[in-house]
């Protein structure tokens, strides 16, 4: 017990920093190899389990599916073949915002492995020039920001962490607002949104991008999803569904900004 | 080399350290996942006492927080109280029965999630102690519980022929 508490404390001290984190990322670097054969070795059975118990979602996104490929199927016939389709998935790779910012690509590797953190891991690292606090991102929008780096992995708080907020901006009422992570699969909540401005459900929230902001503005970040003003409130509770699946990440860009 | 408990021990903590981190995120009921590592502490102290049990709860934690970014020792100081009481209240006991491992590691479990969160809130990560806490301890205790006789059984043969000195001492 001695030795735990005197541990927390060196790391609480060195915030971060120190020779401890030097030994919490020697030893995820050193795992990083082991985790990778595992995760290819049990992924069959992660994959059996995970679909155990989204079971109900499963089945409806099957049926979704199915129609959208009945859908698919009769606007293939008007299309203009594979090349068109090349085309449009290259379009989606493409980012529309944030242009002018180098990036980097990541591959996500794991899913943190913890009940109350929502972070997933991805296989680039200080090598890459990644730092703690880059943006990271996908073609739809934005995903989270670098937590922790090691030198070939880096953990990346996702937006619906409940530790994570990011300054907003709703591009339909131009307000400003601060939305926060209310866990996994959650909407964002928005804070800070006064209840005498009109703010309309399907408004796009941007980042806001202002001084002292850890993000680049003009991100994407989700939709309006639901919005409600309770009697004698000074906010509105506004709920924002992230534009990018959260659940489903397989390749992001982290880009390589530090405000 | 596997007729030697300074070789189990550690590779039963690895394997659990990897089903942990690779298999077990899929495995979410209401987005709460096993704990395993918590259950390899609950075991040992049931198998083992109270020493084997905090011995095994603190080497666990120390691996779970090295992949996690809450406090480097948080879940390594909470494992190896958990580890503990187990073990204590193994040894108190007069006649053990076939449920109980599985109503102790419910009950661990359960408390161990409560108190990491406490812990955690107390050293600034206040959004843990929000109501999806009370889910947490819930859906870990129950499946920690489930998982107890299999987990018992490996950290027997984990443990068999070892002392706590012995095994991580030496």
């Amino acid at each position: 017990m001695l030795t735990s508490i005197t541990v927390i404390t060196l790391d609480f001290r060195d915030q971060g920093g120190g020779a401890l984190e030097a030994v919490r990322d020697g030893a995820r670097d050193a795992l990083a190899p082991l985790q990778s054969f595992a995760s290819n070795v049990f992924s069959p059975v992660g994959d059996f389990f995970g679909g155990l118990t989204r079971y109900g979602s499963l089945k409806d996104e099957n049926a979704k599916l199915r129609a959208e490929l009945e859908q698919a199927r009769g606007d293939s016939l008007s299309s203009q073949g594979a090349e068109r389709e090349r085309q449009a998935l290259l379009e989606l790779m493409r980012l529309d915002f944030a242009s002018t910012i180098p990036a980097v690509a990541a591959r996500v590797v794991s899913i943190s492995p913890s009940n109350f953190q929502n972070t997933v891991v991805v296989d680039r690292g200080s090598d890459q020039r990644l730092a703690v606090g880059m943006p990271v991102v996908t073609g739809a929008g934005l995903v989270g920001r670098v937590q922790q780096v090691s030198r070939t992995r880096a953990t990346i708080q996702l937006l619906t962490d409940r530790g994570s907020s990011v300054g907003v901006r709703l591009t339909g009422s131009n307000q400003i607002g601060v939305a926060s992570g209310a866990g996994n699969k959650e909407p964002l909540q928005v804070d800070f949104v006064a209840t005498d401005t009109e703010v309309k459900a399907g408004e796009v929230a941007v980042t806001s991008g202002l001084q002292g902001s850890p993000f680049p503005p003009e991100i994407p970040v989700g939709t309006v999803k639901e919005l409600s003003k309770p009697p004698g409130a000074i906010q509105q509770e506004i709920s924002v569904d992230p534009s990018v699946d959260l659940t489903r990440l397989e390749f992001v860009k982290v880009l390589l900004w530090t405000g | 080399m596997l007729s030697d408990a300074r070789f189990r021990l550690p590779l039963v903590l690895v394997l659990a350290l990897l089903v942990h981190t690779t298999v077990l995120p899929s495995f979410r009921i209401a987005g709460v996942m096993p704990d395993v590592m918590l259950l390899l502490a609950v075991a040992a102290g049931l198998e083992g006492g109270p020493m084997h049990g905090a011995v095994m709860g603190f080497a666990a934690g120390m691996l779970a927080d090295l992949l996690l970014s809450t406090p480097l020792g948080l879940s390594a100081l909470v494992f190896t109280v958990v580890g503990y009481a187990v073990g204590v209240t193994k040894g108190g006991l007069l006649r053990d029965t076939p449920w109980f491992s599985v109503l102790v590691a419910f009950g661990a479990s359960s408390a161990g999630m409560g108190l990491f969160a406490v812990a955690a809130s107390l050293l600034g990560d206040t959004h843990v102690l929000s109501g999806h806490l009370t889910t947490v301890m819930v859906v870990v205790g129950v499946t920690n519980g489930l998982l107890a006789p299999l987990m018992v059984r490996l950290v027997r043969w984990s443990l068999a022929g070892s002392t706590p000195s012995r095994a991580f001492v030496e």
